[in-house]
């Protein structure tokens, strides 16, 4: 089990990687550029791992409902959206929004579904979620604490000391 | 620096698009086995990756550094690797013995934690970003925010 935990954590940070990679390769070649090069190498090294553990076999018993399309086209969609987000927010920021838009898609589909009683409970997920990305938009990373003027509490100079 | 509310909505749109995309997976996968949906979701994304490359950035996006010291090395085009092994390891850790909620927590811990890794200490390239109180309770909110939401589940 201790093991799982471990897997489950190395896999975080695997998305983590995946992310911060592309996002430094855009900065060279653009965003479209880097997700064709992201699945292009992702494709090979899928074959591989097939041909190597699964065999081949199990290819020929893909049926590919038009489903199938859609998830592959939003894949390409996803990583450009990614890179570009990690290039203007960082990695921590992206990685929090990228999460947060995750879970209000999945409280929607669950309320789809119609499970009421159980999504109360995910609202109050959702509510520390949102703020969370609230607090993330009005939050300036490249602010040390110590730059805030904590002698001059006047909010409207303390605003415009953020937004600048 | 001022953070614009559209990469905001962007950033959100990505997470929403990636529980899209799982979604649409995980059917493929349950008439086959996850690595084949995968697979072919690469091979679907590669090809219309290629067309958004003809229809948009033909022209060159592209900004390589004419100085050779800070351009990417060739680790930059391998970040599919990662990204594919996830496919591995989840199916992995989804028959082992460990209740989805929780690999879902973990996986979000782990990619926080990561990209706290990146952002403070500078690696693959950014610039080192130092993290206020008010990213820290981000942070925070929206982890426990979604171990909530993942715990509540139906």
């Amino acid at each position: 089990m201790i093991v799982c935990v471990f897997l489950a954590l190395i896999n975080g940070i695997l998305i983590g990687a995946s992310r911060a990679i592309n996002g430094r390769l855009s900065v060279d070649v653009g965003v479209v550029r880097a997700s064709f090069w992201n699945h292009l190498v992702g494709f090979i090294f899928l074959t591989l791992i097939i041909i190597l553990i699964q065999g081949v076999g199990q290819l020929t018993k893909l049926t590919v409902p038009p489903f199938a399309y859609l998830g592959g086209a939003i894949g390409a969609l996803f990583v450009l959206i990614n890179s570009y987000v990690f290039k203007k927010l960082g990695a921590i920021k992206t990685a929090l929004l990228v999460i947060s838009g995750q879970m209000i898609t999945g409280v929607l589909i669950d309320y789809k579904s119609g499970h009421a009683l159980y999504t109360l409970g995910q609202c109050l997920g959702i509510v520390l979620i949102l703020l969370g990305v609230y607090l993330s938009k009005n939050a300036s990373l490249k602010l040390p604490q110590t730059k805030i003027r904590v002698n001059n509490l006047n909010s409207a100079n303390f605003n415009t000391s953020l937004e600048k | 620096m001022k953070i614009k509310s559209i990469d905001i909505v962007m950033g959100i749109l990505a997470g929403v698009l990636l529980s899209l995309m799982i979604y649409c997976n995980s059917i493929v996968a349950k008439g086959s086995t996850p690595l084949s949906a995968s697979w072919f979701a690469h091979l679907v994304g590669m090809v219309v990756a290629f067309f958004l490359i003809i229809l948009f950035a033909r022209k060159s996006n592209t900004i390589h550094p004419e100085n050779k010291m800070s351009r990417a090395p060739f680790g930059a085009y391998l970040g599919g690797i990662p990204g594919a092994l996830t496919v591995v390891l989840a199916s992995i850790t989804v028959n082992g013995s460990l209740k989805l909620s929780s690999s879902i927590a973990l996986m979000l811990v782990g990619q926080v934690f990561f990209g706290v890794l990146v952002d403070v200490l500078g690696w693959f390239g950014i610039f080192k970003r130092k993290l206020a109180l008010l990213d820290y309770s981000a942070i925070l909110l929206i982890l426990i925010g979604s171990i909530i939401v993942v715990v509540f589940r139906p």
